[in-house]
């Protein structure tokens, strides 16, 4: 910022006649000075004594409009709610929230009876077409549990709800190729002479699991 | 319902229900087992009826073998092989259970615990502790240590008393988890140690994982 001309301020302070003044700073003289009787003769007025003499002068006019305008406004304009619940209608709302999230849950697998438990199976066969596990739980049928991977990520996975106890069982990948699961507790031979070993799972009750 | 068609009903179940009582397992057998083998494991199967010997066990190995397309005489091995540990097996539970008739139960955990490598004479030590309890979380719990190469009668002294502390059922598979997560603490245990640090704790061990 550039200072002032010495001699335009004297002028401005009365300390030296405007008529002495070069043409361009007695322009500016005359800018200044007509600046100053502005504000000399502006009266003074709050913020908020504006904005309430604004509101005043046009009371009518937000229930001027009709109900049609009002309500798309009202759904045009943003605006803060708040909403007060009683503690019994936030518990209300906290129970039907969860069920709604729970639905799904409890719609693919039915809940386990006091002897039964959940197991969880879980295999990393990235690439494979299909992936379903088979064993002592299901007969040792094929296609009665099969596991997903929705996302692609080579990492598929099942639960079933099973009788407590200990369960054989092996991965059967592409429906071909038999596999252990490899994240197993427990292995035990499957006693047919080729050394192959059987996945072991013992399901807890759920009465049981923490 | 008229009586007509409630004897009806009765007359047109009575033969399943008998096949129900008096099968041996060998008709779920038929058109999943193949026909070669079929014999072999029909015979089996009559003498494991024969010597009040529990079937679900020789049937679930006739029904995985034929799954895995095993070859008929490996399959029909794998089934004898298992009617053989169930004989091992009731003469353990008789043993150790004397006075009555082995139950069924027993006998097929027993089986089992064989198959993973427990030794008779541990099964029957485990038994014995705790005649009248299910045995199959005990012979399980002890078959992990064993299987992590904890010493198989120090593995036997822990769950023995870990079931006099008052822990049962899936809770001794706990004792065997605690075991385990403490060798394989950072810094190092022996397995002696580590089964002297859970004995310190018990009955207070972490609940294990569903």
């Amino acid at each position: 910022m550039s200072p002032i001309d010495q001699r335009l301020q004297e002028a401005l302070d009365g300390e030296r006649d405007p008529g002495d003044l070069p043409t361009d700073l007695r322009e500016s003289y005359a800018l200044l000075s007509a600046a100053a009787q502005m504000l000399k003769t502006m009266p003074s007025v709050s913020v908020a004594s504006r904005v309430m003499a604004e509101i005043r002068q046009n009371p009518a006019t937000v229930h001027s409009e009709g109900s049609a305008r009002r309500l798309i406004g009202w759904l045009g304009g943003g605006r803060a709610v708040t909403v007060r619940l009683r503690p019994v209608w936030t518990l209300a709302l906290a129970a039907g929230l969860a069920a709604v999230l729970l639905v799904p849950w409890s719609n693919s697998l039915p809940t386990p009876g006091v002897a039964q438990g959940i197991a969880n199976f879980v295999g990393h066969f990235p690439g494979a077409q299909s992936v379903e596990v088979v064993g002592s739980f299901n007969d040792w049928s094929r296609g009665a549990l099969a596991l997903n991977d929705d996302d692609h990520d080579g990492i598929w996975h099942a639960n079933a709800v099973l009788p407590a106890g200990p369960h054989e069982y092996m991965f059967v990948v592409d429906g071909e190729r038999w596999v252990s699961d490899p994240l197993a507790d427990r292995y035990v031979d499957d006693g047919f002479g080729a050394g192959q070993q059987n996945s072991l799972v013992i399901v807890r009750p759920v009465s049981a699991q923490p | 319902m008229s009586l007509r068609l409630v004897l009806a009903l009765a007359v047109a179940g009575a033969p399943a229900a008998l096949g129900a009582q008096t099968g041996n397992g060998s008709t779920r057998l038929a058109g999943r087992v193949p026909a070669a083998a079929l014999p072999a494991i029909d015979s089996i199967l009559a003498a494991a009826v024969a010597e009040s010997l529990p079937t679900e066990p020789l049937v679930q190995k006739a029904l995985e073998g034929s799954a895995k397309n095993i070859p008929v005489d490996r399959l029909v091995n794998g089934v004898r092989r298992g009617y053989l540990q169930l004989r091992q097996a009731r003469a353990i539970v008789s043993r150790a259970v004397p006075g009555q008739a082995p139950p069924e139960g027993h006998v097929a955990a027993v089986a089992a615990a064989l198959a993973r490598g427990l030794s008779g004479p541990v099964v029957e030590r485990l038994l014995t502790a705790a005649p009248n309890e299910p045995p199959g979380p005990a012979l399980h719990a002890a078959a992990d240590l064993v299987a992590h190469h904890f010493d198989p009668d120090s593995a036997a002294d822990l769950l023995v008393d870990a079931h006099n502390k008052g822990l049962r059922g899936v809770r001794l598979l706990d004792v065997a988890m605690a075991a385990d997560h403490e060798l394989q603490r950072p810094g190092g245990r022996t397995p002696s140690e580590a089964l002297a640090h859970v004995r310190a704790m018990l009955p207070n061990v972490r609940p294990g994982r569903p």
